[in-house]
């Protein structure tokens, strides 16, 4: 899942972001609004979290123009500043969360897990394919009575995968959800990553889940 | 004293009323009653007249020789001939009966009413050339009113002539009494009237005007229960909206006025409130989130290593900014107190440019301070220094890489002119004057550490306001943004 921090105070942005990063996500770091906004204008973010005050453009500003030009990322607002006026004007301008500063890294974690569910229209936490189990919030899967472990990055691209079930998904989208944008990894990496995962996954006595659809990209779901 | 407006009021207006009724009273009494004893003298001299009269025809018939025994002869006569008192109705109205009695010349009481018996009425001294009324009590206490009037004055002219004493020991006294009961009765209930109708109205007046004063004051109390309505967060409420007599229109606009600017005043100080808060909550986030993402994991001893300084730095910044805060709140309470000794201005600019040094050099900036070495001054060295250290950190921070920062002094009239200089500013014009507002950036990147936090100017502004100086803020071409001080000279060396 491809996230976009856009946060002034360099300390917090460097945590954040590192924070973000070593729970799986994909994170786009910036501490200046107008250039915050020409990241949320050129990808197709999953989240982006936006400061409010800022140099360069304001958060409201930047929020203001990314919904007028049709932008669907979900956006939760981090800001000092609690008054109620504060609040619902971030949430009547297109906002789906707020969390005032400070806050707990954990909360921040799980509402962008939840503002996820949300994007993809998955209310429920736990996705069951045939006999694959993932747990969105714990962020554990099960083939079966087995617990698979997956590295950070396997697990992102499962999710990702079993956002879109029985859908197919191109590389190139795979790949923009699962890297940054300054990432110097090519797009062959999602092969080499499906392959890591059809390797811990995929049981010999079962039906395959995961399906290569040649010319196309990947699907996740039973065979039809 | 009397506090209440409304007491003070009522006083004057029942205090006046008092005065005026009284003397309105007075002068009425004295009217009617004078109007009444005129009435009744007048009534008492015309009988006086006619029994006067009626002894002078007597006299005249008998040319020669008018003498006491005459008139002793002659009264007989007239009792006898034509002078008969006892038929004069006036003299016989029993209800409000009148004597008389005559004297002669010598005092002998020639005549005199029956009704008097052997009581006398009181014989007038002096001249008597007019009728002389006066006012005595019969035996029984009651009020007579008596008119005294010499008889035949021709006669005693003649006496006059002949070189004898012309007073009236030589003439014929006549005097008449009447009962003044009534008169005086009527004078008494006169007098009870007026006071019970004074008393009535100073009453009616009081209850009259407690009433208007109440009415009268009652806008004063409207507006004060206005303002005792009037809460802390919402001092917008304008008082006395309705209708408000001319007289308070003034108080009602100042109270206006000055809520309006308590209004304002607790305005800045939510800001101000709101603004500690975002300024002391960001680096607190910073913190807790370096510190969460670092727990998260089993990490290597450089990795923990790094996080701490990255808490440290932090903490330094929110320190800095809290000590500027309280340094600014003690500067507003005027807490702190400034030392007068010789400071020795160049040497101390450069004292506060060294810990910034490092940061000048690393961003190629060139420092040049202009100040003449022996140039010196009046103030105190500790918060000098502090004022050109904010000065100082806010050029560095601010000039461009490679740029230039500067510092002048020179004298002028009764002061001292200080000017602190730097290239590469990027401020708008229009933005020059917000520098010493509260938690004000320039429109550039907040750098790491917070450490700028707005607040070095404000804090420059209002310590050489302080030491009785006054800074501007002027933006000169080329990008050179001048902070200027003018700082007093005592003495300027």
């Amino acid at each position: 899942m491809r996230l976009l921090l856009i946060e002034d105070y360099r300390p917090l942005q460097q945590s954040l972001a590192k924070g973000l990063r070593e729970a799986g996500f994909a994170v786009d770091a910036t501490g200046d609004g107008q250039e915050g906004l020409w990241y949320a204008m050129g990808n197709e973010y999953d989240v982006i979290i936006l400061d409010l005050m800022l140099p360069g453009m304001d958060g409201l500003e930047i929020l203001k123009k990314m919904r007028s030009q049709g932008r669907q990322s979900c956006v939760l607002i981090l800001t000092a500043k609690d008054t109620l006026q504060d609040r619902v004007a971030g949430l009547d301008l297109g906002a789906d969360d707020y969390l005032v500063k400070p806050f707990a890294f954990e909360e921040l974690l799980a509402r962008v897990r939840a503002l996820l569910r949300r994007g993809y229209q998955a209310r429920n936490p736990c996705v069951e394919i045939e006999d694959l189990r993932i747990d969105l919030t714990t962020q554990r899967v099960w083939r079966g009575p087995e617990e698979i472990q997956l590295t950070p990055r396997e697990y992102a691209l499962l999710e990702y995968l079993a956002m879109h079930t029985g859908r197919t998904i191109c590389r190139s989208d795979i790949w923009e959800h699962l890297y940054e944008f300054d990432s110097s990894a090519s797009s062959n990496v999602v092969d080499v990553y499906v392959g890591y995962l059809r390797k811990k996954i995929e049981r010999p006595d079962r039906p395959a889940l995961i399906h290569t659809i040649r010319g196309r990209g990947y699907r996740l779901g039973a065979e039809p | 004293m009397m506090r209440s407006l409304r007491t003070r009021l009522l006083a004057g207006v029942i205090g006046g009323m008092i005065l005026l009724l009284t003397v309105f009273s007075l002068l009425l009494y004295g009217v009617i009653r004078s109007a009444l004893v005129n009435q009744f003298d007048t009534s008492l001299s015309s009988v006086a007249q006619i029994l006067a009269a009626s002894v002078e025809r007597g006299e005249d018939e008998t040319e020669e020789g008018f003498d006491a025994r005459h008139m002793s002869e002659l009264q007989e006569d007239e009792t006898e001939q034509g002078f008969d008192a006892e038929q004069m109705p006036e003299l016989q109205d029993a209800g409000q009966p009148t004597y008389y009695q005559l004297w002669g010349p010598d005092g002998t009481v020639l005549a005199k009413s029956p009704l008097l018996g052997d009581r006398d009425l009181p014989r007038a001294e002096g001249l008597l050339e007019a009728p002389v009324f006066g006012t005595s009590r019969d035996e029984g206490g009651r009020p007579q009113r008596t008119v005294s009037l010499k008889l035949g004055p021709s006669r005693a002219g003649r006496g006059e002539e002949n070189g004898s004493s012309s007073t009236n020991e030589r003439a014929f006294v006549l005097a008449v009494a009447r009962d003044a009961g009534d008169l005086q009765g009527q004078l008494r209930v006169l007098r009870w009237l007026l006071l019970l109708a004074s008393v009535g109205m100073t009453t009616l007046s009081f209850l009259l005007g407690e009433w208007i004063v109440r009415r009268g004051l009652g806008p004063l109390n409207s507006i004060a229960a206005e303002i005792a309505a009037i809460r802390v967060d919402h001092l917008t409420t304008q008082i006395g909206a309705g209708h408000v007599p001319a007289e308070a229109i003034p108080i009602r606009d100042r109270l206006n006025e000055l809520l309006s600017r308590l209004e304002a005043a607790f305005k800045r100080e939510r800001q101000f409130n709101a603004d500690v808060a975002h300024e002391l909550r960001t680096p607190l986030a910073g913190i807790r989130s370096t510190i969460e993402v670092t727990l998260a994991r089993h990490r290597e001893a450089t990795e923990y290593r790094t996080a701490l300084c990255d808490c440290l730095e932090i903490t330094q910044g929110m320190q800095s900014v809290v000590n500027r805060l309280l340094m600014l709140a003690r500067l507003d309470a005027r807490q702190i107190s400034f030392k007068r000794e010789p400071v020795r201005l160049a040497e101390l600019v450069n004292s506060c440019w060294r810990p910034f040094a490092d940061r000048g050099q690393e961003r190629q900036i060139v420092f040049e301070n202009c100040i003449p070495t022996e140039t010196t001054c009046q103030s105190d060295p500790e918060h000098l220094s502090m004022v050109f250290s904010n000065l100082l950190d806010n050029a560095v921070e601010y000039a461009d890489a490679g740029g230039r920062i500067w510092t002048t002094a020179h004298r002028t009239e009764g002061s001292a002119e200080i000017t602190v200089s730097n290239t590469g500013c990027r401020l708008p014009p229009e933005q020059v004057s917000h520098v010493f507002d509260f938690f004000w950036r320039g429109d550039s990147s907040r750098p790491d550490t917070g450490a700028h936090c707005g607040l070095g100017l404000a804090l420059v502004q209002r310590l050489v306001m302080a030491l009785g100086g006054n800074t501007t803020a002027e933006l000169q071409e080329g990008g050179v943004f001048t902070m200027r001080l003018i700082l007093p000279i005592t003495p300027w060396k």
